[in-house]
Formats: structure tokens, C-alpha cells, sequence
């Protein structure tokens, strides 16, 4: 339905590439965007509490994340190609905007993923600075988050009000990251860190219900076309179902919690099954009220797309690129959940050389 | 000129310096260890493989300080210049993900089998690996000078309304310069990990006895550094005839040939003074300049004056290309150095004269200088042009605030620096104290 109304406002047929081939680009990089959140949150996640955490723990919750750092460094990547290869004509509109968040978000990745293989490699007496550097490194990365989705939801209008918006989005979104990131570490982990993420995600949770709530109010008085779109469109009852499971989400993310401290029974993975889901229905609650704009009643996915020949090859090369991507991923992610296990030692099962 | 168009250009200048130290790097030691490997399979003892083992920690440092280091570059594209991909994202689009999905897929496939892989593979299978990752580091470069040389100088494309699309992408990809770009650069990084493999060795016969691998290390930097040298010498005669042909502007910035016509000295040293357009201080090789620069219609040689007002910087044009010159130039004497003390087969350890030690170990890191010298001359020689001829850095410049430009510069110098710090520092670590082995397994922590 639509796909209906779409071919009928912009006058393509539906077989037509250049009606689809936008649309197919969307999708991929959405679904880029909602692995990086899913697969890498929880990375970002803990390398802030580090931050906080006691110096004795730091570095087995940097061991916990090390398998996935190789796959999790490559997601910004992915996003930023997809994104420049399909929809030129809205790159330079949207990033010229940002200047000083993207700085923030390129040092921020900078840093934590030199520190962290750095880390691996450095001698005793200097990991903990490195240490410093990966959790300063996810504290500028999620901050920048924060502002880059304040600066993307207010249309990219600067001023006093929108930068306190902004500082207060930074904040709630490195308060998400924490909770994603203590949600996780409860369920891989038992003992003293299991304990402290449990109050650490207590803390976090509000903030972060917080910034969801923000966001959401901010992005519908500050568009109208999404206020409508919310409020007069069909979809209503979506719109409804999503702020629902949002709100399910947080209670019994907090109830969990709550029932962690009491009871140390309970099943450790509900938080961040829960968690994982509230940053789902945020990205697509987002993505509903964008589509198919790109800068909100300004740029579609139409106007800003490559010619169809550029986005054949780039569809050619991603169709060779897509199944090493997706056997890779799950190669790498499939022991993401439930309790971290620990490695074999090298030489049990295998003949070293 | 525009302040926030020039900070811009400072900018993205310091990003793609840093990102070209690690990637001469990267570039130079992936075939280098697998020339250590294959050494290794024919040649008896286990010389080869210290080695290996030794340097492919380094590679490992540098390697994932390229990719991190790709991350700035790659935003500040869009930050910096938001006009550009509206111009160019007919040919720049597919260019940036083909460089991307070739850097994710030797990542993803070889680059982990590589670090963390070794003793799970066969020799054989290993060494393929190696491989692997050596020509996919390889052609993921050239993809990216792919774009930086069709932006040199733009083949198979037409310009209509201010934007750039495609006619034949073959023509794009190996346009005029491209080879000649690639070969720099090959050179370049052959150069900067010869200069590091003698100034290891040579560093740490300073304080550890030398052995047989040391030897044989320092004696393949020092070939490997003669036969860069020779490789930079046709590169750059190569580049330099291009120059003359396709970018007449760049060729006589280079030269220092203010005035059309005039007797074309080859200036060898100088200080260009654009206010006079004259040069001062000239050390000058007369009448042997006129090959490296261009003509035009009447046969006549192209001098700056023919670009009033659009003309690049022309001190920098002028330095950087005889910095990068220079660099090569302490190649040549560094290698034939090395050569002339391993002219003796079997040197005793502290045979190294305390002199020659001294020198190698100064020059560790002396090759980095060509990367972003040669980074200068390619893209400020083009200057104000982005887009030869075409689109100039102005037009796509954004209108970010110069105050949130020095702030965002200044982040980026502090970042940098330490990074840069943090790899002299694990590498002198590693040269006095002997490298850790680095373990990940799959899903266990």
C-alpha cells in the first residue's frame, strides 16, 4: 500500500530502478545501522563504564569484548560507504551540518580502537593508560551519538536552546550505551562485576527512558510533517504499539534490576534482551518518522541518490560483498550471549607449530 | 582567501598525513613478511621466521592504525567539503565502496587468520594468508588513488550542470595518473619500512648482541631500500613528465618558472617569494628545466604568470616535492651505507661502527617524511582546484565556523600525537624488550 502511494506522488513505475534501488539502499544501510547499535552497543557501552568501574576489574571487562573487535570496528565503515556510495547528493547536506559531533565521533573511534588493540600489546606498567584511552575514547563516541541524533531530529537549526538539547540528548544517549553495555555485562559475567553492573544499569535506566521521551517529544513539535504523520496518519495504532513496547520495555528492564539486587536468581539475560529491543523500537520509531526523507521534508531518498548506473555497481559489488559479510558476523557473533566462556588453551586440541 | 576554506585544507592535509604514515607502513611490511616467509620455506635455520615473528607485531600496530586512522579521513570528505560529492558522486561513490568492501572483506577473511591465526593453519595455507593480505591491502589502495588520480587529472568522464558522471569507468580508474601515483607510493612505503628495518637493527645492536636474523634483516633493508630508490627514481621522473603534460600549473609551481618564456633553469634549491614572483637564494642548474614543464599551443613553455590569480602555493608546491626528493636522496646514501658495512659476509656483532648505528637509528622513521610531502604536492599543487580544472576547493568548501575549525584541528593534533607517540613507543618496547604474542579466540573471553 505504500509502495502505492509512493509511485503515485513521485511518478515512477515500480519496476523501475531508480524507484527501488533508493529503497534498497535505505534498507541496507538501516539494517547497518541496527546491527552497529545491536553489535557494537554493548561495546561502547562497557568502554564507558570503565570509566568508572575499579581499576582491579578494567581489564577483564576489556577481555570480555575482545573477540568482537574486529568485527565491530568495521560497522562505521560500512555505514559511511553505503551511505556515500548511494546517496551522494544528501552526504555533503547532511555532514556539512555536523561538523564538530562527527570530529567528536571520528576521534572518539579513533582512539578506543587504536587503545584497545594498543592495550593488548603494550607492556604492564602502561595499560592502564590505554585503558583510559579506549573508555574516553567510548565516552566521545557516544556523546557524539547523542549530539549527532539531537542535531538530526531538531533539522540541523543551531542556538542556545538546541545546544542545551543537545548536551541533554549526548547525555542520555552515553546513559543508554551504559545500560546496553551493564545489561550485557550481568548476563556474560558472575561475581563483584556482575554486582556493580547491576547498579550501574539502575542509574542508567532512567536517563536513558529520559533521552527516549525527549527525542521522541522533540522530533514531533519540531516537525509537523512528523507530528502528522504520527498523530493523522493510518499508522496510527503502530505508532501506539511501538511507544507501548517501549514503555513495556524500560519497566521491565527496571523491575529486573530492582529484583537483582533483592533475589540473585532470575534470569540474567531478560535485561539486555529488554534493552536490546528499546534501542530497536527507538531506530525504527526514527526510521518511520523519516521515511523517505533524508533531511526531514527536504531531501528523499530519491533526490539524494546516486544515477542508476553508480548504484548498479555499488548494488553489484555489495550482492558479491553481502554473504562474506553475513557468515562472517555470525561466525564471529554467535557466542554473544549468555555466560562468557572460557578460552581453550592453545595446544590442547591442536598440534602448535 | 576564504579562512575557513584554507583551515579546511590544514585539516584535511594533517588527517591524510597521518593516515599515509601508517598506510606506507602497512603497505611495505605486508609484502615484507612475505618475502620473510617464503625466505623462510627455502633457506635453512629459523632467521626468517624470528624475523617474521618480530615484525609482523609492528605490521599489526600499523595495520590498525591505518583502518582507525581512515575513519577522520573518510567523514571529513563529507564535514569539510559537503559540495564535493555533489559533484562527484557519479565517480566517487562506487570508487569509496569498492576501497571500503575490499578493506572489509581482506579484514574480515585474511587480516585476523593472519594475527591471531598462526598456529591453527598449515605453513602453506599461512602463507597464502599472507599473501592474500598483502594484494588485497594493495588493491584497496588503489582504488582510493584510483579517485585521488582521477581527480588529477579527470579521463573518462563528461561535466554537464556542475556535475561529474561517468562514460567509461575504465578510463576512470586507470586514468593518466593513476600508475604513476601507485608506483610513488609503492616506492614511498618501500622506502619508509627499509628505513625502519635498518634503524631497528641498527638501534638494537646498540644494546643486544647482534644474531643471525638481525643480519640478514638488516642486509634485506638495505636491498630493499637501493631497490626503492631506483623504483622512486622512475616514479618520480614518470610523475613529473605527467605533471608537465596534464597539469601545467603544478609542473611550473615545481620548478619555480614565474614568467612564460623565460630561460628555464632547473632550480634545484630556493625560497619562492610569491609577493616578488621571483625566487630568492636559487642554487639553479641552468637551461635544464624545460623538459618538466609545459607548452602550450605555439610551443612556448607555460609559466605561473599564465594562472594569475588561480595559481597553487607555490612555496609548498616547491618544498614538499623536494622534501619527498630529499628523502629518497638519504635512502640512497643510507643504503649503499648499509651495503658498504655488510661488505664483510660474517660482521661479529658490534661490528656495526657506534657511528653507522648512530645514523640508521636517527633515520628510523626519516621515510615517513615522503608520505605526506608527496601527499602536499599532489593535492596542494593542484590548489585552488580540487577537481583539475573544474571544481576549486572554494566552491565546496561548507560554511563551518573557522573558531569550530581551530577547535576541531586542535582536537585532532592532540589525538594524533599521542597515537604517534603510543606506536614509537611500543615499537622501541618492542626492539629492547622482544614483542608479546597477542591471543583471540572466537566467542571466548
Amino acid at each position: 500500500m505504500i509502495v502505492d502511494t509512493l509511485v503515485e506522488l513521485l511518478g515512477f513505475s515500480a519496476e523501475d530502478p531508480a524507484f527501488w534501488m533508493p529503497l534498497v539502499f535505505m534498507g541496507l544501510l538501516f539494517a547497518i545501522v541496527v546491527a552497529a547499535t545491536l553489535l557494537d552497543g554493548f561495546d561502547i557501552g562497557v568502554g564507558c563504564l570503565t570509566l568508572i568501574a575499579p581499576r582491579e576489574l578494567r581489564p577483564r571487562m576489556l577481555s570480555l569484548l575482545s573477540p568482537w573487535r574486529d568485527a565491530n570496528e568495521f560497522w562505521l565503515f560500512l555505514g559511511l560507504g553505503v551511505f556515500v556510495a548511494a546517496f551522494p547528493n544528501a552526504w555533503g547536506s547532511i555532514m556539512g551540518q555536523l561538523y564538530l559531533p562527527l570530529c567528536l565521533l571520528a576521534l572518539g573511534v579513533l582512539l578506543r580502537s587504536v587503545s584497545f588493540e594498543f592495550r593488548l600489546r603494550a607492556p604492564l606498567n602502561l595499560q592502564q593508560r590505554w585503558i583510559l584511552g579506549f573508555g574516553l575514547g567510548s565516552l566521545a563516541t557516544a556523546a557524539a551519538h547523542g549530539l549527532l541524533l539531537a542535531r538530526l531530529v531538531v533539522g540541523y537549526r543551531s542556538g542556545g536552546g538546541y545546544l542545551a538539547f543537545g548536551l541533554f540528548v549526548a547525555l542520555c544517549c552515553v546513559a543508554a550505551y551504559c545500560l546496553l553495555g551493564a545489561a550485557w555485562l550481568i548476563m556474560r559475567e558472575q561475581g563483584p562485576l556482575r554486582l556493580r553492573a547491576v547498579f550501574w544499569g539502575r542509574r542508567a535506566v532512567r536517563w536513558a527512558a529520559a533521552g527516549a521521551v525527549g527525542v521522541s517529544v522533540v522530533l514531533a513539535f519540531a516537525n509537523t510533517g512528523v507530528f502528522l504523520k504520527w498523530s493523522d496518519g493510518p499508522q496510527w495504532s503502530l505508532v501506539a504499539c511501538l511507544w507501548v513496547v517501549l514503555l513495556v520495555c524500560f519497566v521491565v528492564i527496571e523491575i529486573t534490576l530492582q529484583r537483582m539486587v533483592t533475589h540473585s536468581d532470575g534470569t540474567t539475560m531478560l535485561p539486555f534482551l529488554a534493552t536490546l529491543l528499546a534501542f530497536l523500537v527507538i531506530l525504527g520509531g526514527l526510521f518511520y518518522s523519516f521515511f523517505p526523507y533524508l533531511v526531514l521534508d527536504n531531501i528523499t531518498i530519491w533526490d539524494a541518490s546516486a544515477s542508476v548506473s553508480s548504484l548498479g555497481l555499488v548494488l553489484a559489488a555489495s550482492i558479491v560483498a553481502l554473504p562474506v559479510a553475513l557468515i562472517f558476523n555470525i561466525w564471529v557473533y554467535w557466542r554473544m550471549f549468555g555466560l562468557s566462556r572460557a578460552p581453550v588453551p592453545p595446544g590442547l586440541n591442536r598440534t602448535g607449530r | 582567501m576564504n579562512t575557513t576554506v584554507w583551515l579546511s585544507q590544514i585539516q584535511s592535509l594533517v588527517s591524510l598525513g597521518f593516515m599515509s604514515l601508517f598506510l606506507l607502513i602497512e603497505l611495505g611490511l605486508a609484502w615484507v613478511l612475505l618475502f620473510f616467509r617464503l625466505a623462510d620455506r627455502y633457506s635453512p635455520g629459523n632467521a626468517w621466521m624470528l624475523a617474521y615473528r618480530f615484525w609482523v607485531r609492528v605490521y599489526a600496530l600499523a595495520a590498525i592504525l591505518a583502518l582507525a586512522a581512515g575513519i577522520p579521513v573518510l567523514i571529513e570528505l563529507g564535514s569539510l567539503w559537503p559540495g564535493l560529492l555533489d559533484r562527484i558522486g557519479d565517480v566517487a561513490g562506487p570508487l569509496l565502496a569498492a576501497a571500503i568492501l575490499t578493506t572489509f572483506i581482506v579484514k574480515s577473511c585474511f587480516m585476523s587468520a593472519m594475527l591471531f591465526g598462526q598456529r591453527s593453519l598449515s605453513d602453506t595455507a599461512y602463507t597464502a594468508v599472507v599473501f592474500m593480505v598483502a594484494a588485497g591491502t594493495t588493491l584497496s589502495v588503489l582504488w582510493v588513488l584510483a579517485l585521488v588520480g582521477w581527480m588529477q587529472t579527470p579521463a573518462g568522464t563528461g561535466f554537464l550542470n556542475g556535475e561529474y558522471f561517468v562514460t567509461d569507468w575504465y578510463q576512470v580508474v586507470f586514468n593518466p595518473s593513476v600508475g604513476w601515483l601507485f608506483l610513488l607510493l609503492a616506492a614511498a612505503s618501500g622506502m619508509a619500512v627499509a628505513f625502519m628495518l635498518l634503524g631497528v637493527i641498527a638501534g638494537r645492536a646498540s644494546s643486544l648482541p647482534a644474531d643471525d636474523s638481525g643480519r640478514q634483516v638488516f642486509r634485506a633493508g638495505a636491498v630493499i631500500g637501493l631497490a626503492a630508490v631506483l623504483l622512486y627514481g622512475v616514479a618520480i621522473t614518470g610523475y613529473g613528465r605527467m605533471v608537465a603534460t596534464h597539469q601545467p600549473a603544478k609542473a611550473a609551481a615545481t620548478a619555480a618558472y614565474w614568467q612564460s618564456g623565460r630561460q628555464p633553469d632547473l632550480i634545484l634549491f630556493g625560497w619562492p617569494d610569491e609577493q616578488r614572483e621571483s625566487t630568492r637564494a636559487v642554487l639553479a642548474w641552468p637551461h635544464a628545466g624545460g623538459k618538466w614543464l609545459g607548452f602550450d599551443e605555439d610551443g612556448s613553455l607555460i609559466g605561473l604568470d599564465h594562472f594569475s590569480g588561480m595559481q597553487p602555493p607555490v612555496a609548498l608546491t616547491f618544498w614538499s616535492f623536494r622534501v619527498a626528493l630529499a628523502v629518497a636522496l638519504a635512502m640512497l646514501i643510507a643504503a649503499c651505507g648499509a651495503l658498504w658495512c655488510m661488505r664483510r659476509k660474517y660482521i661479529e656483532h658490534g661490528d656495526l661502527p657506534a657511528g653507522w648505528r648512530r645514523f640508521f637509528s636517527c633515520m628510523t622513521f626519516l621515510g615517513w617524511l615522503a608520505g605526506p610531502a608527496l601527499l602536499c604536492h599532489v593535492l596542494a599543487g593542484q590548489a585552488p582546484f580540487i577537481i583539475s580544472q573544474t571544481v576549486t576547493f572554494m566552491e565546496v568548501a561548507g560554511s563551518t565556523r573557522p573558531s569550530h575549525l581551530v577547535m576541531g584541528i586542535a582536537a585532532h593534533l592532540a589525538v594524533y600525537s599521542a597515537l604517534l607517540l603510543g606506536f614509537i613507543h611500543l615499537l622501541r618496547h618492542g626492539v629492547q624488550y622482544g614483542v608479546v604474542p597477542v591471543a583471540r579466540r572466537r566467542g571466548r573471553a
